[in-house]
């Protein structure tokens, strides 16, 4: 391993070993027991390391059988955005149908806008890679695209009442077999379809992860209901390639670039 | 993309970042393509932006192209040396829904033929 990971791992971490404050594993050292030492392999399978996006994967049909009768297939995963008024089978509430018809694309276009980061809820499907990082407690999931940085908490706590909403939300996770299962809340309000549909930060995400047989393919489901905005529920698949030897870019969004608009008339 | 034409979609050159491609890019007409001299090159996140200074008729119009994500086009073999001021080069793309000289870059070419990274698609 070269010292570049641990580093990086180090730089990521921190915030999260703050969080992690008064859980067993940020107590004081336990001695190391040689039955310890030739413990067996984790229970879990390990999501660590670079994904890249493959749009070759299939849809997992494990994964696809637990999602919720009535939820609707939302077929825009990776480069592939639905035109204005379509949303992939999402049925608008009026409330949502009206912001809709107020939403004006050329608001996109200002500086103030030009770096404004989706959620994990279109985030996640984007074409860009994600780097993780495993510990029995938590998962850090590094996204390229916005520099976007979630955290998965392993250990059944729950959000303060005063958890600020944001992009990445508050996110809790469990195994079940060999899947992993992530319910996300606390979404600031954002895209669902970047073509005028937003969700309100009330929508809950539930995320399922699994590897392929190889362990080559990570695989997810990613459903979301928000009766405020969508009277169905909606449902992604997404899946990456495991590369070796890489790591995600940082994105640093430079706003500057919507100056470039403008100089095009 | 004949499978994201099937089913009704646009295919962004990536990820609808900020913006929304299939919203501001127009997929169902001609690629537009255009030849010039390279008077800027951007290679910083949303996207790159190349302005290109088209000579014709005696007249110069600016075109600006915009390419994926710099991120994105390094694993595509971009780098920000790629293009320099005062080359001359083709770029081929999807033109702006609101017909200014602004595109979404497919590929670009240089003038002894060679292309820069690899396309998109």
């Amino acid at each position: 391993m070269s010292m570049r990971i641990p580093t990086l791992l180090a730089l990521i971490l921190a915030p999260a070993v703050l969080l992690t404050e008064g859980c067993s594993s940020q107590g004081p050292a336990v001695p190391v027991t040689p039955a310890a030492q030739s413990a067996p392999l984790p229970a879990h399978p390990d999501f660590s390391g670079f994904w890249n996006l493959d749009l070759k994967a299939p849809r997992d049909p494990a994964l696809m059988a637990e999602v919720a009768p009535g939820t609707v297939f939302m077929d825009d995963t990776g480069p592939v955005e639905f035109p204005a008024g379509n949303y992939g089978g999402l049925i608008p509430t009026p409330a949502a149908q009206a912001a809709i018809k107020k939403w004006n694309p050329r608001e996109q276009l200002k500086p103030e806008n030009a770096c404004r980061a989706p959620s994990i809820v279109y985030a996640l499907q984007g074409p860009f890679p994600i780097e993780i990082f495993q510990s029995d407690v938590f998962i850090v999931m590094k996204l390229e695209y916005y520099d976007l940085v979630r955290l998965i908490f392993l250990d059944g706590r729950k959000p303060e009442a005063d958890f600020p909403h944001s992009m990445t939300g508050f996110s809790s996770g469990h195994w079940e077999g060999s899947t992993l299962v992530v319910e996300t809340t606390h979404l600031e309000a954002a895209t669902l379809t970047n073509n005028g549909l937003d969700h309100s930060e009330n929508i809950k995400v539930v995320e399922r992860f699994r590897l392929s047989a190889d362990g080559q393919v990570l695989m997810a489901t990613q459903e979301y209901e928000d009766p405020a905005v969508i009277t169905n529920r909606g449902v992604r698949f997404i899946a990456w390639r495991r590369q070796a030897g890489q790591h995600v870019y940082p994105y640093e969004c430079d706003p500057a670039f919507a100056g470039n608009y403008k100089a095009g008339k | 993309m004949a499978l994201a034409a099937g089913l009704g979609l646009v295919l962004a050159g990536p990820a609808g970042a900020h913006h929304s491609f299939a919203v501001f890019f127009n997929t169902d007409t001609q690629l537009v393509k255009v030849t010039g001299v390279v008077r800027d090159f951007q290679f910083r996140n949303p996207h790159g932006v190349i302005t290109l200074v088209v000579t014709k008729g005696g007249g110069q119009t600016t075109w600006r192209a915009e390419t994926n994500s710099p991120s994105v086009l390094r694993r595509r073999g971009w780098t920000p040396d790629s293009l320099h001021v005062g080359d001359k080069v083709t770029l081929e793309g999807w033109p702006a829904r609101d017909g200014t000289r602004y595109i979404r870059l497919k590929s670009a070419r240089l003038a002894d033929g060679r292309l820069v990274g690899q396309p998109v698609g």
